[in-house]
């Protein structure tokens, strides 16, 4: 079995893709542990979001009166028209930029951070800088909202999504670069030096060399900071005021209140608010998953 | 170089480019909208959202916009328990509304103390028209330290017992007349599988209600009103840990709904229990009568719903007419405010708030309004009950405000907190006690 | 090139023409953007624990005051211990569970896109979202439960300490165990062949080979896996208030929940920010535990082949 370096980088056995197979059987048969939970899991997984959505069809009568679990008798489609006209669809862009008004510059910012502390092996600077942020791990967003707010209200930028953006790049930024930082180490140091050596400046390696090859990391950070703004509850709670600049977890939550036990027309928010993220992880997936399972195990 | 996908280049000018409409998007949508210095005295307000107010309160404010398009009012409502957090949040940093509405008592007080609403005593006594449109008893909630600081609006809101005539018929038993019998009925309704009280035990000032009621029927009006004036070890008079005792006694009797200590009054999950039928009784506010028509089908309408005073407390000291709410709701204008908006509150409260439209409309939502003399508009199916909550306030010898409004927000988060803790059973009438002696005064 | 590198030995040590200063300034946007948003404020609340402020009114410098309110109160050890309760039982939790469905997802050829797109979307939820569906599905009284007549699924479940928690711990595991498990799945998908090959030759079950290769082999996904979980559930907020709101009584407040309670509620800005700085220390004592367990990442893993 020859070991090449491809042109990620990373060693890879040539056979791999016949071995596979086989391997594939083996790791089945020792992991029935494995599938039974795997199986039990989808479960798990799929009766909330069964309950969800037929749960959105019902009007809020019916569902006080028969089995939840029934699929409606008469869908309707009103309580999607309800959450329509309560604005949902300005909440769900609001939540759209603010989630990539913030992911994106964070994830650069951080992936460029990262690549100096590696690079700067040494500097005393740049391992100051590091062990800022490694201590930045450990600030919890909670705890530092009121001089955040008092922040925001000095820079003028209350009430507006900007006030969420701003710190939640900030809060990004530590584990982003922990992450990163610890990819990028394993890239042997000998392609950076040969780049160098041809000439090329830092910043061409880090957008020629590393960022190719930090690549399932970066994805990996994307989502996840993606995500976690995406959720963000409690610097859009504190931050905005007006229902302008509310994202979809406050709206939600404003929702409930005023759609009360009508479970129908929350699980019909739920499902409007969460159809268009289906629908785009579905198509994206495939570019994501090969990200994600390309080289993480570092 | 690996090509699955995007190549660095359409990286970077997606990134840029998405980066830069997200600001651009995040930019054009903000400043702060509220009171900081408008042109013309636009002033803004802040409310409760939900049935049975906003659609009234949203009215008040549309009607005083047409007849002044050049001061307009705007308004933005939340939730109750997110409102109480929102407003501190907001006027903490000076952001806050122009007007503050609220329940007056102690978190009126803690607004005062922080120089954040004007002083309205001379307001009023130079708009004396404004003052008798209002009923005197409502102007308690509304003063500290001997000065008024809010006008009070919208409803006079005694808390009160409702029941659901249906299962009361369906089980064979009577409305109760006296505590005893209240009691009494606990285990006829567990029985047939039917809760005997609807209770929100997430949101506690639920569950004060029946500290309240108990306490007052128990012992009269005294302990309470020596806690509020601060006197040390208010709480130790033996009525209260017999009253506590009691309480905890309902909850081990399994009085209150199964999983009440996660039902939130603010979804009014409460009384979508009493209007369907899974419960017998539920204390709550006056208000809730407006909500159970707005929510409750046709419940309200065929009569399902009964209520009454909470009743007495066969040896009890209290007076038995004595009851416990809000006097009203309370709107104070903000001192930070910028002169010309703050001239537009006062015109709001001295025209719109005082109008025969308010009037009627806060008749129409099922409340009493505290502008007077609204009896004659007692009339249509909500008519009864209109009645009997006028008569209710009106003759209640006290009328006590509702405690977690009363005391200051440090000492009524105590008193929550241990309210909730007693319903869990997991503290006991004297370490209760204990802890809210230790906030008096706070 | 040399068909495989030597060991990246040298890793993280000093490069023999000294650190480079030319890359330093990459560094700057990142540092400015979270000294900003980061360490300023954490001053700030240094200092306003210190004071005593109501949040509405202004703020009165007061020495050790609001210290010595907020370490007197019963329910800040209360609250440490329910965070670590939280944190530790959904590590326990979620990682097996994780790892086991990893391994599986890592073998599993056939329906592995289908199967991708569904574990993945309790992700795709918001905290909000989640806590309101199944608040409404476990709802005693108009849930499941009454649903389809199962009575155990009746039971008070957010109003009795124990079940809440347990439903808490519920609901993180169902919204992250998908997240871990896909990482885990990469991993696994990395372990080369031959070490099994070269086990099987040498007579290992399945069992043996799973504690003696896979799992030494996707260590450091353990620790990053799990330095996100801990980090994660150190900060729990949104969950906690939307499902449960720190209940029944104090069941489920967690550290987090505390400070907010006793700032924005109980109006005591002082000693919600001391309690603030509990919470910034008690992550930074396990920032450093993790660092310690992951500091040592420079080896390759490849080392040997």
């Amino acid at each position: 079995m020859t070991t090449t370096i491809n042109a990620t980088g990373t060693p890879t056995r040539q056979t791999q893709q016949r071995e596979r197979p086989s391997r594939g059987k083996k790791l089945l048969k020792m992991n029935w542990i494995g599938g039974s939970l795997g199986w039990i899991w989808l479960v798990i997984v799929i009766v909330p979001l069964y309950w969800i959505v037929i749960t959105s069809f019902k009007t809020q009568a019916n569902y006080f009166l028969t089995n939840s679990f029934e699929p409606p008798s008469h869908p309707t489609l009103d309580n999607y028209q309800t959450v329509l006209d309560n604005d949902i669809i300005r909440y769900f862009l609001n939540s759209v930029v603010v989630t990539l008004g913030a992911t994106v510059p964070a994830v650069v910012i951080s992936f460029m951070a990262a690549f100096a502390i590696v690079r700067g092996v040494g500097n005393r600077w740049l391992r100051w800088i590091n062990n800022m942020f490694l201590t930045g791990l450990a600030i919890p967003l909670q705890a530092v909202i009121i001089p955040i707010y008092l922040i925001i209200i000095r820079l003028k930028l209350y009430d507006s999504l900007l006030a969420i953006i701003l710190p939640s790049i900030a809060f990004a930024i530590p584990l982003s670069v922990l992450v990163l930082r610890n990819f990028i180490r394993d890239v042997p140091r000998e392609l950076f030096e040969s780049m160098h050596m041809d000439g090329a400046t830092e910043w061409g390696i880090l957008w020629r060399l590393a960022f190719p090859l930090t690549r399932p990391a970066l994805v990996t950070v994307t989502i996840y900071n993606g995500l976690a703004i995406w959720n963000g509850f409690l610097l859009p709670l504190v931050l905005t005021q007006s229902p302008e600049q509310r994202t979809i977890p406050l709206a939600l939550v404003n929702l409930t209140g005023q759609f009360g036990v009508n479970f129908p027309a929350i699980a019909a928010s739920v499902t409007l608010t969460t159809l268009p993220i289906v629908v785009l992880y579905a198509l994206g997936r495939r570019q994501l998953l090969s990200g994600l399972t390309a080289g993480f195990g570092k | 170089m690996n090509d699955s996908g995007l190549s660095r280049r359409n990286f970077l000018g997606l990134a840029a480019g998405v980066a830069g409409a997200a600001t651009l998007a995040a930019c054009g949508s903000s400043g702060p909208s509220s009171s900081s210095g408008s042109s013309g005295g636009a002033a803004s307000y802040w409310s409760l959202s939900g049935p049975p107010g906003q659609p009234y309160r949203q009215a008040a404010i549309d009607r005083f916009n047409a007849a002044n398009p050049n001061s307009k009012i705007t308004g933005t409502f939340y939730q109750n328990d997110d409102y109480k957090q929102k407003i501190k949040t907001a006027l903490g940093a000076g952001q806050g509304p122009t007007m503050i509405w609220g329940w007056g008592g102690g978190g009126l007080k803690s607004y005062v103390d922080g120089g954040q609403v004007l002083d309205l005593t001379d307001w009023f006594s130079q708009n004396s028209a404004v003052k008798s449109k209002l009923l005197p008893s409502t102007f308690g909630a509304a003063t500290v330290n001997g000065k008024i600081y809010a006008m009070p609006i919208e409803t006079v809101q005694p808390i009160v017992l409702f029941y659901n005539k249906k299962v009361f018929d369906q089980v064979g038993v009577k409305p109760p007349q006296t505590y005893e019998d209240m009691i009494a009925l606990i285990p006829k309704f567990n029985a047939k599988g039917i809760a005997p009280f609807s209770l929100a035990g997430a949101s506690r000032w639920t569950n004060m209600m029946w500290l309240e009621f108990m306490l007052d029927r128990n012992a009269g009006s005294d302990v309470f009103n020596n806690v509020f004036a601060g006197k040390p070890g208010s709480w130790s008079d033996p009525a209260v840990l017999d009253m506590l005792t009691k309480v905890q006694d309902l909850v081990k009797n399994k009085a209150f709904v199964n999983g009440f200590e996660s039902v939130v009054a603010d979804q009014n999950a409460d009384q979508a229990l009493l209007y369907t039928g899974k419960a017998a009784m539920m204390l709550h506010g006056s208000w809730s009568y407006g909500i159970q028509v707005a929510n409750g089908g046709d419940f309200v309408k065929s009569g399902g719903l009964g209520w009454m005073n909470f009743p007495p407390i066969s040896s009890g000291k209290g007076d038995p007419s004595n009851t416990v709410g809000n006097p009203g709701q309370y709107l104070s204008i903000s001192s930070k405010a910028p002169a010309a908006a703050q001239e537009t509150a006062k015109k709001f409260f001295s025209t719109v708030l005082v109008d025969d439209t308010e009037k009627s409309g806060w008749v129409k939502s099922g409340g009493v309004p505290v502008l007077a003399n609204s009896d004659s508009l007692y009339t249509g199916d909500d008519a009864q009950y209109l009645k009997d909550m006028s008569s209710i306030a009106s003759k209640a010898k006290v009328f006590a405000q509702s405690w977690d409004q009363a005391l200051s927000p440090t000492a009524a988060e105590t008193l929550l907190d241990n309210i909730a803790k007693l319903f869990q059973l997991q503290v006991s009438p004297q370490q209760w006690v204990d802890n809210l002696n230790g906030v008096i005064g706070k | 090139m040399t068909a495989l590198a030597p060991p990246a030995a040298t890793g993280g040590r000093i490069h023999p023409r000294g650190g480079r200063s030319g890359v330093t300034w990459m560094a700057l946007p990142a540092l400015l953007m979270f000294l900003a948003f980061g360490l300023v404020p954490l001053v700030g609340v240094l200092l306003l624990s210190f004071t005593t402020w109501d949040g509405i009114g202004q703020i009165h410098p007061s020495g050790l005051t609001s210290w010595r309110n907020a370490l007197a109160d019963p329910e800040l050890p209360h609250s440490l211990f329910v965070t670590f309760e939280i944190m530790i039982i959904s590590w326990l939790v979620q990682t097996p569970i994780s790892i086991l469905i990893g391994v599986f997802l890592a073998a599993f050829k056939r329906y592995r896109g289908f199967l991708a797109v569904l574990y993945f979307i309790p992700l795709l939820l918001s905290s909000a979202a989640i806590s309101l569906t199944f608040k409404a599905l476990i709802d005693p009284n108009f849930g499941i439960g009454e649903g389809l007549g199962i009575s155990w699924l009746k039971q008070n479940w957010l109003g009795q300490p124990r079940l809440a928690m347990g439903v808490l711990i519920f609901i993180v595991s169902w919204q992250y165990i998908p997240f871990h498990a896909l990482i885990y799945q990469g991993a696994v998908r990395q372990i080369p062949t031959q070490l099994y090959e070269a086990s099987k030759i040498d007579g290992a079950t399945g069992l043996r080979q799973f504690f003696s290769i896979t799992l030494p082999q996707i260590k450091y996904t353990i620790i990053t896996s799990s330095t996100l979980m801990v980090v994660g559930s150190l900060t729990f907020f949104d969950l906690i208030y939307v499902l449960t709101n720190g209940g029944p009584g104090d069941a489920t407040r967690a550290l987090a929940l505390e400070m907010y309670k006793k700032g924005f509620m109980a109006n005591l800005m002082g000693p919600a920010s001391a309690i603030a700085i509990i919470l910034v220390l008690v992550g930074l004592l396990l920032a450093q535990v993790l660092r310690r367990l992951g500091g040592r990442g420079d080896e390759s893993q490849l080392e040997g082949m």
